[in-house]
């Protein structure tokens, strides 16, 4: 589904030349993430089996499944945008990219700043909803049945949201240094 | 400004943004955040909005299945079985003129059938059959062309992403989308076997240059080959398919179940090491996570749309001008096609959806047959110029250089045109999509 990135291969090796230790955190990031979805398929597989073989399902799977997708889903989302696999239509980008670098450079500076913005936004926004969740222990679930508290989940989005918030801002400084920075020889590869 | 102008404003700025290159859920979370902001006049409620799409917007058990048919699709694509299929296909063809072209649809409708995306059939069969077609003297717009076509039959023959999503965006019943998609699906294939067909009998130039060399090909594998290579795909396609169909399975088990069954396969025919299936996924990590995005930034949107009061203003409109059904939906169709030639699917329907779906419902359209003529619909302009998504990945994978991205174009058009057929057949007889959903 997402469009292949059509970077040049110049501009990706700088973005990862001066935050490599940052990168190596994005990569844990998605591992853990990639672990989860394979633990999920897991899961699922216990459940069905369980049920038809044993007539023993596991309890809470749908709530489990609810809440770990969105944990796995904010746990790739740094390392999604680093590899700018984020789904966007490049076709103009790009070709600006090719023919005249420098404008090209300062457009796409433009989408990483609002990146930056709504990202750096929703966390502002999900802060204090995770201070509740952490004080008040919200769960979901039927007591007796299967609970599990939300907090965890809070603290995903806000911590892999600001890793992705701080990879938007790399992205945007990398541009500016391609634009107008000392990397004259870098323009147009 | 009155909340109807902001709604407005904010859907233009959207497709120019979007245009313009911008990450597209940040673009509709950014626009509809300021939207919000702007028709309350308040920053809190905005606010509140953004934090409640990224916790809720996905938490959903339904939502499992797009990680889960990923992983399944990745596993099947590295797992050759898409060689088996073409194999076995191309066999079965071989006989006919045009045959091999013929065995592509093939191959693909049934590569379909365990896999979710058309990006995955495209990049597959662009390897695999492209370079085959050519060397049995198909012109090499023609070879691209069947491939760029007949990879649209991903999304249509379940599972696919896109009517994940759409059940998703709809509130529609994934189960009972998938069911629906099945016969438009083998109706599209065998309409392109029969543009296959036209082609050579009428336009042999486009398919040929010098005569094709079908009809001379040897049979290569013997019965006992052909069933060793198709018995894993069938047993996928019974687990997936037969689970959800026959009710065993939810969707979320089914790809569960299917993933897994991949995975077994893959190692029970040595095809998969340890770090082709970290590769798989990571990848899934990534698609789901694109994917995943943009559906919590769509909620986001919907909401904003549902405050601006454009879908009800939308609806007084079309009440007053009198539109019947069926020229309503033509008027639709022709829009989602459109935008299929600037905007990519999912952008398509997370846009549109949250803006038809109240007139439709209100319409008393069936909400799955809808789903099915939509995807048709949006599928169209994965073959069109200048943004067809199918085209590009083609592109991408192609090791020939000297085919142009025109070249595609050019060669998916007769696709392209059959695929209108389709949708017009579907869209007047609702029948094709749903007796098998109402037969149970």
């Amino acid at each position: 589904m997402a469009y292949q990135p059509s970077e040049e291969e110049g501009a990706v090796a700088i973005a990862r030349r001066p935050n490599s230790l940052f990168g190596a955190l994005t990569t844990a990031l998605a591992v853990a993430g990639s672990l989860w979805i394979f633990a999920i398929m897991l899961l699922i597989n216990v459940d069905v089996f369980g049920r038809f073989l044993f007539g023993a399902p596991v309890t809470g799977v749908p709530e489990i499944v609810s809440l770990s997708i969105v944990g796995i889903v904010f746990l790739q989302l740094s390392n999604t945008l680093r590899v700018r696999r984020f789904i966007r239509s490049d076709v103009i980008v790009g070709r600006m990219l090719h023919t005249r670098p420098r404008a090209g450079h300062v457009l796409q500076s433009v989408h990483h700043l609002a990146g930056l913005l709504v990202i750096g936004t929703m966390v502002y926004f999900v802060w204090p909803k995770f201070i509740d969740a952490w004080e008040e222990k919200i769960y979901i679930g039927d007591i007796g049945h299967f609970t599990m508290v939300t907090w965890p989940i809070l603290a995903i989005i806000v911590g892999a949201g600001t890793v992705t918030a701080l990879q938007f801002a790399f992205h945007l400084v990398t541009d500016i240094r391609i634009a107008f920075g000392a990397d004259h020889e870098d323009i147009g590869k | 400004m009155s909340e109807i102008e902001i709604g407005i404003g904010a859907i233009v700025l959207m497709i120019l943004l979007i245009q313009a290159g911008m990450h597209v859920a940040i673009v509709l979370m950014g626009l509809s955040f300021v939207a919000v902001w702007m028709i309350k006049d308040n920053i809190n409620i905005a606010g509140s909005l953004i934090a409640k799409s990224a916790e809720t917007a996905i938490a959903s058990y339904n939502f499992g299945v797009i990680p889960l048919f990923v992983v399944m699709g990745l596993l099947v694509s590295v797992t050759g079985m898409g060689r088996d299929t073409f194999d076995v296909a191309g066999q079965a063809f071989r006989k006919v003129k045009g045959g091999l072209g013929m065995a592509t649809v093939a191959a693909n409708a049934i590569f379909a059938a365990i896999n979710g995306t058309s990006i995955a059939s495209a990049s597959v069969f662009t390897k695999l059959a492209v370079p085959e077609l050519m060397r049995l003297g198909y012109t090499p717009r023609f070879s691209v062309g069947v491939v760029a076509g007949s990879s649209v039959l991903g999304m249509l023959i379940p599972p696919s992403l896109l009517l994940i999503v759409f059940g998703i965006i709809a509130e529609v019943s994934i189960g009972a989308l998938f069911t629906a998609g099945i016969v438009p699906g083998l109706l599209l294939a065998a309409a392109y076997v029969v543009t296959i067909r036209v082609l050579v009998r009428w336009f042999p130039k486009f398919v040929s240059e010098d005569g094709l060399m079908d009809g001379q090909y040897d049979v290569l594998f013997s019965s006992r080959e052909m069933l060793v290579k198709m018995f894993p795909v069938a047993l996928l396609i019974v687990i997936v398919l037969g689970g959800i169909y026959g009710g065993v399975f939810t969707p979320v088990e089914a790809g569960g179940v299917g993933a897994l069954g991949a995975l077994v396969i893959a190692i029970a025919k040595r095809r998969i090491s340890l770090p082709m299936f970290w590769n798989v996924l990571v990848e899934t990590g990534v698609v789901t996570a694109a994917i995943s995005f943009l559906i919590i930034s769509a909620h986001m949107y919907a909401n904003m749309l549902a405050l601006s009061r454009l879908p009800n203003v939308l609806g007084e409109w079309i009440d007053a001008a009198n539109l019947s059904l069926t020229a309503l939906l033509v008027l639709y169709l022709v829009l989602i096609v459109l935008l299929g030639t600037i905007l990519d699917a999912v952008s398509i329907m997370l846009i549109t959806l949250p803006l038809v779906m109240p007139v439709m419902i209100a319409a008393n359209v069936d909400l799955v047959w809808f789903g099915i003529i939509t995807i048709i619909a949006v599928e169209i302009g994965l073959l069109t110029p200048p943004l067809g998504l199918a085209v590009f990945v083609i592109k991408t994978n192609l090791e020939d250089t000297r085919i142009a991205l025109n070249d595609i174009f050019i060669g998916a058009a007769p696709f392209a045109v059959t695929m209108l057929i389709v949708l017009a057949l579907v869209t007047a007889i609702p029948q094709l999509a749903l007796f098998l959903v109402y037969l149970g």
